[in-house]
């Protein structure tokens, strides 16, 4: 305190009480629910001068790890990558190797991965919810989206025998078939749950309090958000078309009726506001892959051992909960991969970060950091 | 058996009890005292309730339990609780500036528990009925803001300083509406002290229903934010990465604190109840149930401490600078309004008050 | 005049939303429903499938392991958990000897499981409260993971060609 009346004493430089930076530290111990990341904020006063990511506090080598695992082994560890949407990057590396090695799975397969994707991208969205709400202030929509992501992953223990860490989406289909069960549980799930998001909805949507705190707050522009490599929701928030289930269907997207939500603000409320419609989407979709399952093989026959083709490689993207998750294989001819790379939207939509926040406050980094929905595991693998 | 009787056959035997031990000559002095001593007790056992049904409500809201093992339903929470704080190592920064440092959570706690003497339980039921009740209320918890800012000071932690001035600017721009939404009702009862306000209301219809319902809902506003609770609780949720006014504090100290933002909530509850919803007067339609008003109050006084408590969970929380907006930009213009239009009605209606 | 007028405007819409937002609070509040699961008190069993608890299977009758040291569990293993040797014994049939998995390092893919085709593994789904105290506990042998499958959970016969399922060894575990 006593350099601060001295400064006044002095004059002071630019402002009249001659404030200088200090840095906070948000450490990797977060009381929001991100997983450990570090932030460390450069501040004026109130104002957030600059805010530099530190990542790695959850790097766990997956990457090095697979290059000494088989194919289908990898699989284990991909679960590990994101593991709120583990379903997704299951998805990503099986098809990644299918392509690789050239490999159809049957239509059954197809159907059922694309239920229990889309399960689990309502799943994401609702901690995402959650987590959202609790950075902005509100306590108990995470509850709420706990709730009900339980039922979904009573659904996924029921079918693969874990609520977490699936390896359920195997190399050329799925584990093990639904239980008979399964598909009236889901669709009484799924009715049990619409009238859910609109009551999310008017928790949070229009609430004066939650408005103020995003509308305007964390703003991408189209084009600084594909210059800066922001991926997924983040970007359909500014009103950029850039999912990959339109542009590249995978699966059999191409064969159902989804529409791409897109929202022109760009700011936090606009990214809120698609997710919210995301997970109305894929509510729908489910119902319809539910609809066209048939009884079919789920795994197609493989060879005992996976070998890849010598001297290939593969670069193959699916949408995750996040955004854009890519695959990139390089096969040299054995049963492990001789290079396995992750391309994980979280990290890449990290980088706008820093220039969302600069002159923003402290509460500002919360709130855009939570609208990013970042998910460390991907971030470091 | 109403309040009144109840209390007067009970001094009555007090001064019974004192005249036979020859004592008669203090009775003057006993009667304040042990009024304070039985309302401290009552307001230590309310807060103690306060805090298990905080802790139960926010649980039912969230589709969970709440606290259910330690004593039935968990009531005994709050005493293990309490038990914890206390027996907590008194964690105190060297350099700290020691007369404020003690003093803030002293004040804290004795600045808005001082409110509790002018609010009136029932018909006689009350410690002191001031002639100038409501002034004195509005006045004695604001001395919390210099609590504030000795414990923000004292710490010698830029942060908890910052922390303590944003605090004391929000409580000191928040005083403005409460005040300014309380003088409709004095303009048209003309009366500062409590009991008169209710027994307005006996005659006419509560102030919520009648033309205050808007007053109402600010006072409930500035209430919160005077307590420091959410929506308005930035000084106290960022606290993890800037520092509360309460950060050098730990154990029976911290404790003081919270309990003052408790009782804090109390005092303006009880304010809210006896001014705007009719004390300690039955519900119009349940009146036959001839229950005394002591009951009236607390049931009123529980569902205005639920509204608060369920702000706290339902919304979200303001940033500082918007928090200041909506204070002077948004409460501040509808209490005057409030103000200018009640004066016209008494003009109109009863040609000059 | 415009502004006045949006400036009211303003409050009185986001004063109803902020009802809007304590009336689903106070819903669920009133209906006092709780989705807690007490626990000691409570247990829900675990659907069949879970993945919960590797045990090596004893046949009650034959009187010994099913396992017959193939090896192929711990091949499948990604982290090398298990480590098994057999013998041929006087018959030329191979046994199992020793059988150690270490479950600190088991991240319960159920590769080893469904690897083994000689239903010697399988998921327990009622064991899963499996905390210790020493980690070394947590390396378990043959006579730690026994377990005999009761009556009531013996594999059905192979069902006649529905197309329903290839999936390998869909029943009994």
């Amino acid at each position: 305190m006593t350099d601060l009346l001295l400064s006044q004493i002095k004059g002071g430089n630019e402002s009249q009480f001659g404030t200088d930076e200090y840095v906070v530290n948000l450490g990797p111990q977060h009381p929001a629910t991100h997983g450990v990341l570090r932030l460390v904020v450069k501040m004026d006063g109130e104002t957030v001068k600059e805010t530099i990511p530190v990542l790695g506090y959850l790097h766990r080598s997956i990457e090095k790890i697979c290059e000494n695992r088989t194919y289908p082994q990898c699989i284990t560890y991909t679960d590990r990558v994101d593991y709120v949407s583990a379903m997704s990057v299951n998805l990503a590396f099986a098809l990644a190797t299918e392509r690789l090695m050239g490999l159809e799975p049957p239509p059954r397969a197809q159907w059922l991965r694309m239920v229990f994707v889309e399960l689990q991208r309502i799943a994401s969205h609702l901690l995402w919810m959650g987590a959202f709400a609790g950075d902005i202030g509100a306590l108990t929509p995470f509850l709420y989206g706990l709730r009900e992501r339980e039922r979904i992953l009573d659904l996924f223990e029921m079918t693969c025998g874990q609520r977490l860490t699936y390896n359920y989406i195997r190399i050329g289909g799925v584990m093990i078939d639904i239980l008979p069960e399964f598909v009236p549980k889901c669709r009484a799930f799924l009715d049990y749950f619409e009238p859910k998001i609109a009551e999310y909805e008017e928790l949070l949507t229009y609430n004066p309090i939650f408005l103020e705190r995003t509308r305007g707050v964390g703003l991408i522009s189209p084009e600084m958000g594909i210059n800066n490599g922001v991926c997924g929701p983040s970007l359909r928030g500014s009103g950029v078309a850039c999912d990959v289930r339109k542009q590249q269907p995978y699966l059999y997207y191409d064969q159902v009726k989804f529409t791409e939500c897109l929202e022109p603000g760009g700011d936090c409320w606009s990214r809120y506001r698609v997710r919210m419609r995301e997970i109305r989407e894929s509510v729908s979709l489910v119902r319809q892959c539910l609809d066209r399952l048939e009884p079919g093989p789920i795994e197609t026959k493989l060879p005992p051992i996976l070998k890849a083709p010598p001297a290939s490689e593969i670069y193959s993207r699916i949408e995750s909960s996040r955004g854009e998750m890519g695959i990139y294989l390089v096969g040299d001819g054995t049963a492990k991969p001789y290079k396995a790379k992750f391309r994980c939207a979280s990290f890449s939509n990290t980088y706008v970060l820093d220039q969302l926040t600069r002159g923003w406050k402290l509460a500002d980094i919360m709130a855009v950091l939570g609208s990013l929905d970042m998910i460390v595991p991907e971030v470091d693998r | 058996m109403t309040g009144e009787k109840i209390i007067q056959t009970i001094a009555a035997f007090i001064h019974q009890i004192l005249g036979a031990a020859g004592l008669s000559g203090i009775i003057f002095i006993i009667d304040p005292v042990l009024c304070a001593v039985a309302m401290f007790g009552f307001i230590s056992l309310f807060v103690m309730f306060l805090v298990w049904m905080e802790r139960k409500v926010s649980a039912h809201m969230q589709s969970r339990i709440g606290p259910n093992r330690v004593g039935i339903f968990g009531l005994l929470q709050t005493v293990a609780d309490a038990v914890k704080l206390t027996i907590k190592e008194d964690v105190k920064p060297i350099h700290r500036d020691v007369i404020p440092y003690t003093i803030a959570p002293i004040l804290a706690f004795v600045a808005t528990f001082a409110g509790m003497v002018v609010i009136p339980f029932d018909k006689g039921i009350v410690v002191q009925d001031l002639n100038i009740g409501l002034l004195y209320i509005i006045a004695i918890t604001s001395f919390t803001v210099i609590a504030i800012l000795s414990a923000g000071w004292s710490s010698n932690n830029k942060f908890a300083l910052l922390g303590g001035f944003r605090s004391a600017a929000q409580i000191v721009s928040y005083e403005v509406p409460l005040v300014l939404s309380l003088v409709p009702i004095i303009m048209t009862t003309g009366t500062l002290r409590l009991g008169g306000i209710v027994d307005y209301q006996a005659g006419h219809r509560w102030f919520i229903f009648s033309q205050q319902a808007i007053a109402f809902f600010i006072f409930i506003t500035a209430a919160t934010a005077e307590a420091n609770r959410a929506p308005f609780d930035i000084p106290e949720a960022e606290s993890e990465l800037i520092g509360g006014f309460h950060t050098e504090y730990s154990g029976v100290k911290f404790a003081m604190f919270f309990l003052g933002e408790y009782i804090a909530v109390i005092v303006s509850s009880a304010v809210a109840v006896t001014v705007f919803l009719g004390g300690w007067l039955p519900l119009p339609f349940l009146g036959f149930l001839h229950l005394p008003g002591f009951v009236w109050f607390m049931a009123k006084l529980i569902f205005v401490i639920y509204l608060i408590m369920a702000f706290r969970w339902t919304f979200p929380r303001l940033r500082v600078d918007q928090l200041m907006d909506f204070g002077w930009k948004v409460l501040i213009p509808i209490a005057i309004l409030n103000v200018l239009a009640t004066g016209f009605v008494i003009l109109l209606l009863e040609g000059g008050v | 005049m415009g502004a006045i007028f949006q400036y009211f405007k303003n409050i009185l819409v986001g004063f109803w939303n902020l009802i809007l937002g304590l009336s689903v609070t106070t819903k669920y509040f009133l209906s006092m429903k709780t989705n807690t699961q007490q626990y000691p008190e409570e247990k829900l069993p675990l659907p069949a499938r879970s993945r919960s608890m590797i045990k090596l299977i004893y046949d009650g009758d034959k009187d010994q392991f099913n396992c017959v040291a193939c090896m192929m569990c711990a091949k499948a293993c990604p982290n090398s958990c298990i480590k098994l040797e057999g013998v041929r014994d006087a018959g030329g049939k191979r046994r199992m000897t020793t059988f150690k998995l270490d479950f600190s390092t088991c991240i319960f893919c159920g590769y080893c499981v469904e690897a083994c085709g000689f239903d010697a593994l399988t998921f327990v789904s009622e064991e899963y409260e499996n905390s210790v105290y020493k980690r070394g506990s947590l390396l378990q042998d043959e006579q730690a993971m026994k377990w005999v499958r009761p009556a009531h959970l013996a594999p059905k016969p192979e069902e006649p060609a529905k197309v329903e399922t290839s999936a390998p060894a869909a029943a009994g575990a």
